[in-house]
């Protein structure tokens, strides 16, 4: 068992890319075989999370060297800087790794009904899995390069599952454009990483975090890097590619994509945390975060209530979603070197913003994947032909109310508790930012409500007197999701005591990061 | 009982959900003594419009872009101006990015701030 | 290698492709010229890549019969390697989509094939 929480970083990469590749040959065999093999894997990858973590929260960060004789030999002997690439997984990391083993696991679920009558189905769970894989790699990793190439992978297959049911013509315009925004972010991400490899011949962040001076180079970097991730998360103004995405997906691989956005919310915050930490210009730096946040939140909330596509609403809620995130990790940053703030609300807001990334997770994933269930039954995503499914389609209404009431922020849903958190810190930082991030959560209560009237409310239709729930596996898939939520939602402290505060504090102390690189081995 | 705590504000569901119970049991109580019984499937449970005929199912649901008409009446030019900005095409997402390399240049270069 | 030819001028054909790109990607509407313009901007990051790892007066990093000197990085080669791949797999994809775009909507236009808006 120990041998095993040793090998787990890369285990849960390789696992499901093994998986990826071998889905094809095992479908030959059997369709239930590739179903089995499909589950197996990403069930397997949320076991080894799962231990993985349980191991990190009490004994501090976990180093694994991809091609040393052991795996904390991160310097070897004779030389002064790490050379190969090392996985280097702290409480952020594994943190993030939950969320996506737990998506992934419950949109494969989900799938397996919602795809049925699909032809080409052994490439979607290949591309499912290769999207899985490209996400862990992507927050498991402590190399620029290698972050580089799993985003890559997670983008390429994630804009061709984006594009599957190529019999849909917004599909594949959808897939295009994902697949440009990612391509044109991912370069300039190359580029930054050229920039700071011509300055200090290291690719490591913890390596290049020790040896970083800040030079107008370095400046640059920041700023492409920054602009780059940015553009993946999907925020404002980078935003407008969200909608038309995350609208035409297949419903499980539209929480998939969400979960890769924070990916690379993960790995912004690892550029400016621990890859510059405090060498920046904290306050300038935390301030354009928080600007992002802001506009994020703002516009894609009014933008969200006037949408009657069900999913391209949920999606522009998403974005502001992703603003809270900002706007609570962006005062955390703004304030990281004033030790008294910091103590007073500066944690208290990145506790907030971690918080709210899991629970974003889960309850924008459940609502996806009602608004899929909608789809499955009724054939249309347009809210002005659907109303009165809430009399045969019981369980879809119950979780989507259970989605609905927790991104609000109504009580006593997790999404109040961790808004809670942001809106009494964010106050003592800058009081109007909290009144901005109530307005967004009373306008996300309105387009819900509106949604919720215009497809689950009123007297039966004629023309969906034939509707029926939708199959078992996908309400097990919602139903994985909803469990976390009310989980989630009876324990906050737990949770933040748990899972968000390690994370932050993770990812404020930079030096335990670098010291895990330079100071190991031998 | 699992307590997110501020140290100023502290908040626990259970104990939301313990209080929410408690009224809802009130509640129940005050509604017991009102009017017990109604006959169902007769004129009792159907909608009544002040005499008026009713419009069936169909016509009745309202819309999803009809409902809250009044608001985006009167936010019209922030609409009017967000919506044209939202064009769809896909030449207008990398030109915004452009736009933000210029303002972090200006940022970076001439304001000299980070 | 470079006598002659000042040191900067990779670094400048770098600027003019990235530049060029992103020109292209901005005002071209016809979808086959905006791929064609982010595989110029491919393959401007590659030749960053390539163009950082030089330095005055090496040869080619490889071990066996070398001429004593310094060598040229050989880790950037290997980064632009896997950058290429990465490039490719992303150029098959881009333009299979603009297949699927233009038998749906008989246009490869970016303005006149979108159906999304808003």
């Amino acid at each position: 068992m120990a041998n095993l929480i040793t090998h787990s970083p890369i285990l849960i990469i390789a696992i499901p890319l093994l998986a990826a590749f071998l889905t094809p040959l095992i479908d030959r065999v059997s369709k239930k075989a590739r179903d089995i093999l499909v589950i197996a894997s990403l069930a397997l990858a949320e076991f080894l999370v799962i231990i993985l973590a349980r191991d990190i929260y009490p004994n501090g960060l976990h180093i694994y060297t991809l091609g040393a004789s052991s795996p904390d030999l991160t310097i070897p002997e004779n030389y002064i800087v790490p050379v190969r690439i090392i996985l280097e997984v702290d409480s952020m990391s594994i943190f993030m790794a939950i969320i996506t083993a737990t998506v992934s696991l419950a949109a494969a679920i989900y799938s397996l009904s919602f795809m049925k009558e699909e032809t080409g189905q052994n490439r979607f769970y290949t591309l499912l899995l290769l999207l899985a894989a490209g996400m862990f790699g992507m927050e498991l990793t402590g190399d620029l390069f290698n972050l580089f190439v799993f985003l890559e992978i997670a983008s390429i297959a994630g804009a061709a599952l984006t594009a599957f049911r190529t019999r849909f013509a917004d599909a594949a315009e959808g897939g295009f454009k994902y697949i440009v925004v990612s391509s044109v972010a991912a370069l300039m991400v190359l580029f930054a990483i050229g920039i700071l490899y011509a300055q200090y011949n290291l690719l490591n962040i913890g390596a290049l975090a020790h040896v970083m001076q800040y030079t107008m180079l370095d400046k640059i970097a920041l700023a492409l890097l920054v602009i780059a991730f940015m553009m993946k998360l999907a925020g404002v103004p980078l935003h407008m590619w969200c909608p038309d995405t995350y609208s035409v997906a297949p419903a499980s691989i539209t929480i998939m994509l969400v979960a890769a956005s924070y990916a690379c919310l993960y790995a912004l915050f690892r550029t400016c945390f621990t890859l510059y930490g405090v060498c920046l210009n904290l306050v300038t730096v935390g301030w354009i975060v928080i600007i992002f946040g802001v506009l994020s939140m703002f516009i894609g909330v009014t933008m969200a209530v006037f949408q009657t596509d069900i999913k391209r609403l949920m999606a522009y809620h998403c974005i502001s979603q992703t603003g809270y995130m900002l706007l609570g990790i962006g005062v955390g940053l703004a304030v990281l070197n004033q030790p008294e703030a910091l103590s007073t609300y500066g944690i208290a807001a990145m506790d907030g913003g971690i918080f709210h990334i899991i629970n974003n997770a889960l309850y924008k994933g459940l609502l996806f994947l009602t608004a899929g269930a909608l789809f499955q039954r009724t054939g249309t995503r347009d809210l002005n032909k659907m109303g009165g499914l809430a009399h045969k389609m019981k369980w879809t209404t119950i979780f989507y109310i259970i989605g609905a009431l927790s991104i609000s922020g109504i009580p006593p849903s997790n999404g109040f508790a961790s808004k809670l958190l942001i809106y009494e810190s964010v106050y003592r930082f800058n009081p109007i930012l909290a009144i901005v991030a109530m307005i967004t959560s009373i306008l996300t209560l309105a387009s819900f409500t509106k949604a919720f009237y215009s497809a689950f409310m009123g007297a039966e239709l004629p023309e969906y007197q034939e509707v029926k729930e939708v199959p078992k596996s996908m309400i097990a898939g919602m139903a994985i999701l909803a469990a976390g939520i009310i989980f989630f939602s009876l324990f906050p402290g737990l949770v933040v005591d748990r899972l968000a505060h390690p994370a932050t504090a993770a990812l404020i102390s930079q030096g335990v990061y670098i010291n895990g690189i330079m100071g190991g081995g031998g | 009982m699992s307590i997110l705590g501020l140290g100023y504000s502290p908040w626990s569901s259970i104990f939301w959900l313990l209080a929410f119970v408690v009224v809802t049991i009130m509640a129940y109580f005050f509604r017991r003594h009102g009017q017990k019984g109604y006959k169902k499937d007769t004129a009792q449970t159907k909608i009544f419009l002040c005499g008026e005929e009713v419009p069936e199912a169909k016509q009745r649901h309202i819309r999803a872009h009809n409902v809250y008409w009044g608001f985006f009446e009167t936010m019209k030019e922030y609409y009017d101006a967000n919506i044209k900005a939202h064009t769809g095409i896909i030449n207008d997402y990398i030109i915004w990015f452009i736009v933000l390399i210029a303002i972090s240049a200006i940022i970076l270069f001439i304001v000299g701030i980070v | 290698m470079t006598q002659g030819i000042p040191f900067n001028v990779p670094f400048l054909a770098v600027a003019a492709m990235i530049g060029i790109a992103f020109y292209i990607i901005i005002s071209q509407r016809n979808l086959i010229k905006l791929v064609m313009g982010l595989s110029i901007l491919a393959s401007g990051a590659n030749l960053f890549l390539i163009t950082l790892g030089y330095r005055e007066g090496g040869v080619a990093p490889i071990y066996t019969y070398t001429p004593a000197g310094i060598m040229v990085l050989p880790v950037p080669q290997a980064l632009t390697l896997t950058s290429i791949v990465i490039a490719v797999a992303c150029l098959a994809l881009m333009l299979s989509m603009v297949i699927h775009i233009y038998r749906h909507t008989g246009s490869t236009d970016s303005e006149k094939s979108r159906i999304m808006k808003g």
